[in-house]
């Protein structure tokens, strides 16, 4: 440990090394943060000059409104196979995508490149996809699946998001598997890809618990980005049809902004909060364990 | 080396002193009443002043698709009165109006003028200016300021009358009816199906539904609302009684007639087979074309419908018929309102501002460029009398002439800010068959005794 | 070369390949309907533009205020980036060289935080700095993006300052180096992989970031290059070809700065992923 000596030097140090990221880390997130706990005791209406003390009625409202519990059962379920796809996507690319083959560095570049947009752009792009460019090429070359929008219906509307989420976000998980494989000696590498039934026996039991701490970073981050989704959602779909594709944030969103419901939506954004942390943290705390025991 | 640490050692610590300076500084000042808030604006805007008395306003404009139009108006403005620049803000896609009015309020930033929709008006109406005592006042056409009045004190301006009902393609409904369609021979239900048929039979299709959700919820269903009487005040107990899950919608006639002649709607619907793909954009595209004959939308869609046009420009509207007798109330009225309104700010505007703004309002009125921009540029239906200037395109000239002879029935414009998307999306439901009458009646009963 | 013994080689070639296309297919299109007029895109997405046709471009440019819009967002992102990097690198360095139970904490609830959706600060973000009269200025923008930011990049260096010897450290300020010096002269440097991550992942966000600058910056002056883009966007309608101008001026800095560093950028994310 490094330590100065004084009282004024150690302060000294303190306050230049951390204290411009703390103050702006408090002052930006923590303290609106904890300003948004208190408003949700409150029946502030987003607009109105006053407001006063409520108690917990708001939070009695989340319990109550089944929308919103409906709409989380449908994000975990729009997480769970996401975060699945993504990653056994993005880490098939990675695998094929490591062993020297010829053009790789172009391959990999080319899988990144979602990820160079924001989610709002990405989601016109796709909206633009799905309900003209997909329409007229299932029309004209008559495909009957894509000669209607599958937008226009609940379960295919679902899978667009799914889709549209694996192609933004395979490519950088493929990166972080990628520089976890170039941990993995190359001889293990090689052999489970010369022979067939034995080279998986080889995946299984060798490289993929090497692959482990690779895995908690990509499914953290996938788990919170998906857990968050927004902006794709509101430009790819709205929620439609019918608000059958309405996840929490988008829910959320609209019952503080659209239902005038600030106080229950800022409180939902809690509610929220406490629960895609606990699901995190668990995650976090059972791969670690698996990491330990590999 | 070492001294180049340490300067920016120093500057380091000057910066985190000056973060905390300047959130002390801010504190202060806005731990003062609104009035102290007000004098820092004038102060700063007194910085501007210093070459003459030039004022700076700013409008938060709604109506994305005139925001060019705005900025040239602007610029024509500040020609005519130099001493004051007019810029437009917008409200970004995706947001509304009142969310973005309101986060800048929350800021401390509010624009000087506000383009809102009518029903937002009121969650205002603390925060800005008694508009009362204005000229135009007297010029506004009937009932244009009725909802905007609180106390008998009007606050808001109103910008555009909109009407939507079904828009024809002339050229495909003459070929249809051999000969010159005439409107006013569609008055019931019946006529319409009638006129479905004969498009049909001519080769094309009868029509498009656009399903969007704000086109379902907010245009279409609440002529179930407005219809229900030609007072007002009948339909204002309506809507009390759905509120009060007292009103039995399965059962209403006029709830009934209209999801009738939507079951005709969709058993013409071009799109029928899949009915929730269609996007905005082939409503003026099919239209246009002469593909189908009739399309169910507004008079703002003219730009798009334009760019399609093999019709000469000649398009029209058409009621919403409700039932079989030609003299039911909405069968051949077309439905019609003030549809965006501009508030002036009085919390953070200077009284020189406030003066700028409103004399922006009376050019827009009184003044013959000021006419021009509404009018002719931005393609708007006025709400005042004195201008005589005669809508630009056929969708607005037809919805003025059926103002013009009294067949207009005022649409419902201060619905609750989700109506249209909750109801919306009960209605999509209905037309991709996904739910029944009887669904969609209950979900909107049960919309209405939930709704704040 | 390993790859070439694989058994079926050519499969695995088709299979990367078409995988790469449907990666890459909706930027083509993008820019292929962006040289179209509104009713071509309309009736056809698929065809080809009839001529290289830069209306829409001249269009877009001209109504988004291109040249304003994209030095704001070049000096937004770069100064905010720059910070970012710098003061999350001393205070992960910090952390770890002072690990005391406080330390630790407060690295938990910079973690922890990274969970916070955003909606919920949303509004009382606004709210308070706009009573400060701290709005719609590019300078309160950019340190918010260090408030937003440095966790995430705290939480990155931490791993990476962990891995470097603590003698090297010792041995400086034995030769009575202070602490700072030792920061700048020693830490600093052996980090630079782990910046270029921070900075490629940071510009990446600010760049495109929407939500963010749209509550903080009103006066036009000040826009971003994603505000820009929303201009094009009317109540029930879009201009769809001078926004898919739009869209593709906004990305293309950053796409043509990919083209160039593309080696530099996917190593810099696979460094930030190996602790």
């Amino acid at each position: 440990m490094i330590a100065e000596k004084g009282v004024w030097n150690k302060l000294r140090s303190r306050l230049l090394f951390t204290g411009p990221t703390l103050f702006a880390f408090i002052t930006v997130m923590i303290v609106p943060f904890l300003y948004g706990i208190y408003l949700t005791f409150t029946n502030w209406d987003g607009i109105s000059t006053s407001h006063s003390l409520v108690g917990l009625s708001n939070y009695g409202e989340v319990f109550k409104d089944g929308v919103f519990w409906k709409s989380f059962g449908l994000t975990l379920k729009y997480v769970f196979l996401s975060v699945v796809l993504i990653n056994a996507i993005a880490f098939a690319l990675a695998y094929m995508l490591s062993r020297g083959m010829k053009g790789q560095s172009i391959f990999r570049a080319g899988f990144f490149v979602p990820n160079l947009v924001g989610g709002i752009v990405l989601g016109f792009i796709w909206q633009f996809i799905f309900s003209n460019v997909l329409v007229f090429f299932g029309t004209k070359a008559g495909i009957p699946f894509l000669s209607a929008s599958w937008l226009a219906d609940p379960d295919t509307a679902f899978w667009s998001l799914v889709i549209v989420t694996v192609w933004q976000y395979a490519g950088y998980m493929m990166v972080i598997f990628v520089a976890g494989l170039m941990s993995v000696p190359g001889d293990i590498l090689e052999a489970a890809s010369i022979d067939g039934a034995n080279g998986w026996t080889k995946m299984r039991k060798m490289i993929l618990p090497l692959m482990i701490p690779s895995f908690i970073v990509t499914i953290f981050l996938s788990l919170q980005r998906c857990f968050m989704v927004y902006d794709l959602n509101l430009t790819l779909t709205k929620g439609g049809p019918f608000k059958s594709t309405e996840m929490v944030s988008m829910h959320v969103y609209e019952k503080a902004f659209l239902s005038r419901d600030y106080g229950v939506g800022q409180a939902e954004a809690f509610v929220l909060f406490l629960l895609v942390a606990a699901i995190t943290l668990l995650q976090v705390y059972f791969s670690k364990r698996m990491e330990v025991e590999a | 080396m070492k001294r180049i640490i340490k300067g920016f050692q120093l500057s380091m610590l000057a910066l985190i002193f000056v973060m905390a300076v300047t959130a002390c500084g801010g504190n202060a000042s806005n731990s003062g009443s609104s009035a102290s808030n007000t004098a820092e604006k004038a102060n700063s805007s007194g910085n501007e002043s210093a070459v003459g008395d030039e004022v700076k306003i700013t409008l938060l404009n709604s109506k994305g698709e005139i925001q060019t139009q705005l900025e040239d108006a602007a610029k024509a403005f500040h020609e005519d009165n130099p001493a004051i620049t007019l810029e437009i803000q917008t409200v970004p896609g995706g947001s509304s109006p009142f969310e973005r009015a309101s986060t800048m309020y929350a800021s401390g930033n509010p624009p000087t003028m506000i383009m809102l929709d009518t029903g937002d008006v009121e969650k205002f109406k603390d925060r800005i200016l008694d508009l009362s005592g204005e000229k135009w006042n007297a010029d506004a056409v009937a009932n244009a300021t009725d909802l905007t009045s609180f106390d008998g004190k009007n606050f808001a301006f109103p910008l555009a009358i909109e009407g939507y009902g079904f828009i024809y393609n002339k050229a495909v409904v003459d070929k249809a009816v051999g000969g010159s369609f005439d409107p006013s021979t569609i008055k019931t239900t019946a006529d319409l199906e009638n006129l479905f048929k004969q498009i049909e039979a001519s080769g094309k299709k009868a029509l498009v539904i656009s399903p969007m959700d704000w086109s379902l919820g907010a245009h279409y269903l609440p002529l179930a609302y407005a219809g229900q009487n030609k007072d007002m005040a009948e339909v204002n107990k309506f809507m009390d009684s759905l509120k009060a899950g007292t009103a039995d919608l399965a059962n209403n006639k006029v709830f009934n007639g209209l999801m009738d002649t939507f079951d005709l709607m969709m058993k013409y619907n071009m799109d029928q087979k899949s009915p929730l793909s269609g996007v905005y954009e082939r409503g003026p595209e099919v239209l246009g074309k002469g593909e189908v004959g009739i399309w169910f939308m507004g008079n703002w869609a003219w730009p798009q419908i334009s760019s399609f046009d093999t019709a000469n420009g000649q398009y029209g509207f058409l009621p919403v018929p409700i039932s079989s007798n030609p003299d039911d109330y909405g069968n051949q009225e077309i439905s019609s309102a003030v549809s965006k309104r501009i508030v002036l700010d009085k919390e953070k505007s200077t009284p020189e501002q406030q003066e700028a703004a409103k004399k922006f309002l009376n050019w827009i009125v009184y003044e013959q460029k000021g006419q021009d921009f509404l009018v002719n540029k931005a393609s708007i239906i006025p709400a005042f009398k004195n201008i005589t200037l005669p809508a630009a395109d056929p969708l607005g000239q037809s919805i003025q002439a059926y103002i013009a002879n009294g067949k207009s029935e005022q649409s419902m414009s201060t619905l609750p800010a989700d109506h249209w998307s909750k109801v919306g999306a009960s209605m999509q439901k209905y037309l991709a068959k996904a739910g029944d009458r009887a669904t969609l009646a209950a979900e909107i009963e049960d919309y209405w005794k939930n709704v704040k | 070369m390993v790859g070439s013994k694989s058994p079926i080689p050519w499969l695995k070639t088709v299979l990367l390949t078409a995988g790469l296309i449907l990666f890459i297919v909706p930027f083509v299109v993008l820019i292929l309907n962006s040289f179209k007029e509104n009713k071509a895109i309309t009736s056809n997405p698929l065809s080809l533009p009839e001529r290289l046709d830069f209306t829409n471009y001249k269009n877009a440019f001209e109504q988004m205020n291109y040249l304003t819009a994209f030095s704001n967002t070049l000096v937004i992102t770069l100064v905010s980036v720059l910070l970012i990097s710098m003061f999350a690198a001393m205070t992960a360095h910090y952390f770890v060289r002072n690990n005391t139970k406080f330390n630790q904490y407060t690295f938990m609830i910079m973690v922890a935080s990274m969970i916070i959706p955003f909606q919920a600060i949303m509004i009382p973000l606004v709210k308070i700095y706009g009573s400060l009269g701290m709005l719609d200025n590019k300078w309160s923008l950019i340190y918010m993006y260090l408030g937003f930011g440095s966790s995430l990049a705290v939480f990155i260096y931490h791993g990476f300052v962990k891995s470097i010897p603590a003698e090297l450290e010792e041995a400086a300020m034995i030769d009575g180096c202070t602490r700072t010096q030792t920061f700048f002269r020693i830490v600093f440097p052996v980090l630079t992989p782990t910046t270029a991550t921070i900075a490629i992942l940071n510009v990446l966000w600010i760049w495109n970031d929407y939500l963010l600058p749209s509550l903080i910056l009103v006066d036009p002056e000040q826009r971003t290059l994603p505000l820009s883009t929303y201009s094009f966007q009317g109540t029930y309608t879009s201009d769809y070809g001078p926004l898919m101008a739009a869209l593709v001026l906004t990305i293309l800095p950053i796409i043509v700065v990919y083209l160039f560093a593309q080696k530099y950028i996917i190593q810099g994310v696979m460094q930030g992923s190996i602790k």
